[in-house]
């Protein structure tokens, strides 16, 4: 399928604006257990236990959080981990939530 | 033998459990029925071996098996951007995700006595694969749209009892090894406050 022209013309604009407005979104799924989840962000992207805690509670209460922000390509990285662990993970632009 | 205790922690970021050869019996089976699962998925057909060799596959609609549609999900809401998505690292995860499921065959095969022995890097691996069975039984289960109550409470006759069963049990095991794991880190992040 080919791109609009209003898309392209907006992702060029992003890319030379220096803006990063890209994130992972850790959807809420009812097979993955809590631990598990807050284990997997701990050994993923470093956060401390308390930190990890608070987004997995996220998750499960709000059904979705951030997890973490940057490039597209820092965040298509962030995704294909979290799948290979078996979270429901998806990447979007950060102004389109 | 008697049933397995679970994980605990042995020594230094070192992991140890010891399976009943009935247990491990059933850790093996749902093993290869990934490992089969996933190479159910293979590249057919594909006439470039030069875009095989780089992980580019011929799949970029997503599979219509529902187990391997969770395994193997979609990365964006976009269904254009999700199948570019795919076609490029489609291949790359089921290959993760089969290595994690073979570690865990590999180690339970090589064990006489039922003890397995894991660091950091195979704990990893077989939390990753011991969530993929789980994410597969919990399709078949249909746990997204069945209460807890009413999976309990499944006939002593239904064919699902036996899985439920099944995955209660996995989610058991995981949490022995998560809370080792999270046990070891723990006590990392509190030397690294003390030494700094």
């Amino acid at each position: 399928m080919v791109k609009t022209a209003d898309k392209i013309e907006e992702e060029i604009r992003a890319i030379f604006s220096g803006d990063t407005p890209w994130v992972t979104i850790v959807w809420d799924d009812p097979v993955n257990l809590q631990t598990y989840v807050v284990y997997v962000f701990m050994e993923l992207f470093g956060y401390s236990k308390v930190r990890a805690t608070e987004l997995m509670l996220q998750v499960h209460n709000d059904g979705k959080a951030i997890v973490s922000t940057g490039s597209r390509e820092e965040m298509e990285h962030d995704v294909a981990r979290l799948h290979e662990y078996g979270l429901w993970a998806t990447l979007q632009r950060g102004d389109q939530l | 033998m008697t049933a397995t205790e679970g994980f605990k922690r042995h020594g230094d970021h070192s992991y140890i459990a010891q399976f009943a050869d009935s247990e491990k019996e059933v850790l093996l089976n749902l093993c290869e029925q990934i490992i089969e699962l996933l190479a159910e998925r293979t590249d057919h057909g594909h006439d470039d071996p030069l875009a095989a060799m780089v992980g580019i596959t011929s799949h970029d609609s997503p599979p219509e098996d529902e187990v391997l549609h969770r395994l193997l999900p979609n990365a964006y809401a976009d269904s254009v951007d999700a199948s570019e998505f795919r076609r490029y690292t489609e291949s790359t995860l089921r290959q993760k995700k089969q290595a994690h499921a073979i570690s865990m065959r590999i180690h339970l095969k090589s064990s006489d006595d039922g003890i397995v022995d894991l660091d950091h890097e195979n704990a990893n691996a077989w939390l990753g694969a011991i969530n993929d069975i789980r994410l597969a039984l919990g399709v078949r289960l249909k746990v997204e749209n069945s209460s807890q109550e009413e999976l309990e409470l499944l006939a002593p006759d239904d064919p699902l009892r036996g899985v439920y069963a099944v995955y209660t049990w996995l989610g058991w095991l995981q949490e022995t090894l998560l809370s080792a794991l999270i046990d070891d880190a723990d006590e990392d992040e509190e030397a690294q406050l003390g030494n700094s």
